[in-house]
């Protein structure tokens, strides 16, 4: 089904910046950073700016490398036997140039080196890897052993990191507002994810599907931390890319999970906008369609059923959610009504049918606002 | 002929943060001189926007004309013209 017009919801103006724009000596909507940024006579923030400005000159080489060859949308294949789950993993280093791939500084086996940035790359792929294997039998982004490719460096004090359709790029941040984009896990693996998503279930990177393709790598973002650290639901912060705002910011993190629009508040950021339900969607333009800020719905129903299931969300609710991102019941361009029904069918053909996992599931979705109508019997 | 503004609204981006500049056309010291570059850009040939992870998309305004480009699809011209507006903008 292509039609979604009923899912459109109004735009509350306290979430979204309309399209007037500032005074032009100003020349910026608040409350957004770089915006602001640009213009406040605080020396905190000279750097930044001037990183913003940089960020705007290293995307061209990029484009020569993303081709249509490169977006496979096979469904993950048995791994091969014999060379099953083991990770490959390759360091570049952009030296702050704007091309990729750059030079290599680590491979895999190599000792760690003197740059940090470097390791935590390298051990940011392995443990987002060690999810995927360990917990799911996924062997790498593909299914099929995928060398793991990572370039960090990329830029100069570049605000960003992203997945290219072939390998994850981390900016060394401004400094004064993020630091390097390496040093949350979470951060690390939300790219990876990205790439699990394109030779899945390819997600459509735009409106609900996109929201949808964003929160699947906040998801697994979020589990690869806690499993590398331990954590169970309870103990779990839930936030996306925490400790990536310096100190000179009022905030935690990017996002939170748990508690979608809470993750910062800050006089030059501003409040974070993300919605926790869909009351606040927001239908926006902007974002392929407000990708990262939407996201936020299923990303509180997946903390929901984590919460009702209780225990490690990497097991059963991240078995759920694994299972309907490989499975067949999602399209590119699905809905998040029908990635809530399938988290469901997945819960129910793993788990069974009024099992708890089940239950959570549709406490999980109606907690933001999108019940499941009952679900017919299997035919 | 109204005033002429251009402006640049950058969103996505892992962290989702959103930002905009604008240019008063009018009032810069050089304002024919930027005229003449607004003219020139290839606004209708502007490749549909292919959406990529996490990277920036740009949306330029100049009226009547409007793009959108993901940020891999910033360079040459366009990306002259956003380095311009934002160096005004940020001055």
């Amino acid at each position: 089904m292509t039609g979604t017009d009923h899912t459109r919801r109004p735009v509350p103006s306290s979430a979204v910046p309309s399209q007037a724009v500032g005074p032009v000596h100003c020349g910026i909507v608040p409350p957004y950073l770089l915006a602001h940024l640009a213009t406040v006579d605080d020396p905190r923030f000279s750097a930044a700016a001037e990183a913003a400005r940089r960020s705007l000159r290293v995307d061209a080489p990029i484009r020569s490398l993303r081709s249509s060859d490169n977006r496979p949308t096979a469904r993950p294949a048995v791994p091969a036997p014999g060379m099953a789950g083991v990770v490959r993993r390759t360091i570049w280093d952009a030296d702050h140039l704007q091309s990729l791939p750059g030079r290599i500084v680590r491979t895999e086996g190599a000792p760690p080196v003197a740059d940090v940035t470097v390791n935590e790359a390298y051990t940011g792929l392995g443990d987002t890897h060690d999810l995927f294997w360990s917990r799911y039998q996924l062997d790498s982004i593909d299914g099929r052993g995928l060398p793991l490719d990572a370039t960090v460096h990329y830029g100069q004090a570049y605000d960003n990191a992203f997945w290219d359709g072939q390998r994850m790029v981390f900016g060394d941040g401004d400094g004064e507002v993020f630091n390097r984009f390496t040093l949350s896990l979470s951060v690390i693996a939300h790219e990876l994810t990205h790439g699990v998503t394109q030779y899945s279930a390819n997600l459509a990177y735009r409106n609900q599907s996109g929201a949808l393709n964003e929160s699947v790598s906040d998801v697994f973002g979020a589990l690869a931390e806690q499993y590398a650290a331990g954590q169970d639901t309870a103990s779990a912060s839930w936030l996306i890319g925490e400790g990536l705002f310096t100190d000179e910011v009022q905030g935690q993190a990017l996002r939170s999970m748990k508690a979608p629009g809470t993750a910062y508040d800050d006089d030059v950021l501003g409040t974070d906008p993300q919605p926790g339900s869909i009351a606040g969607y927001i239908d926006t333009d902007a974002d392929n369609g407000g990708v990262h800020l939407n996201s936020g719905i299923p990303n509180r129903a997946f903390y929901l059923v984590a919460a009702a299931i209780g225990g490690n969300a990497w097991e059963a609710p991240g078995q759920i959610w694994y299972d309907t991102l490989t499975g067949s019941d999602l399209t590119e361009t699905s809905t998040f009504a029908v990635f809530a029904r399938a988290t469901e069918t997945a819960a129910v053909a793993r788990f069974g049918r009024g099992s708890r996992e089940h239950e959570a599931v549709r406490t999980g979705w109606d907690g933001v606002g999108l019940p499941l109508s009952p679900l017919r019997a299997a035919s | 002929m109204g005033a002429m503004k251009v402006v640049v609204s950058r969103s996505g981006g892992l962290a989702g943060l959103r930002v905009t500049w604008d240019v008063q056309v009018d009032d810069q010291p050089d304002a024919a001189a930027w005229m003449a570059f607004l003219q020139q850009l290839p606004w209708d040939e502007a490749e549909d926007t292919t959406p990529a992870p996490d990277r920036f998309v740009y949306r330029i305004r100049c009226a009547p004309h409007e793009v959108v480009l993901a940020e891999p699809q910033v360079h040459g011209p366009w990306k002259d013209l956003i380095d311009r507006v934002r160096a005004v903008s940020e001055r």
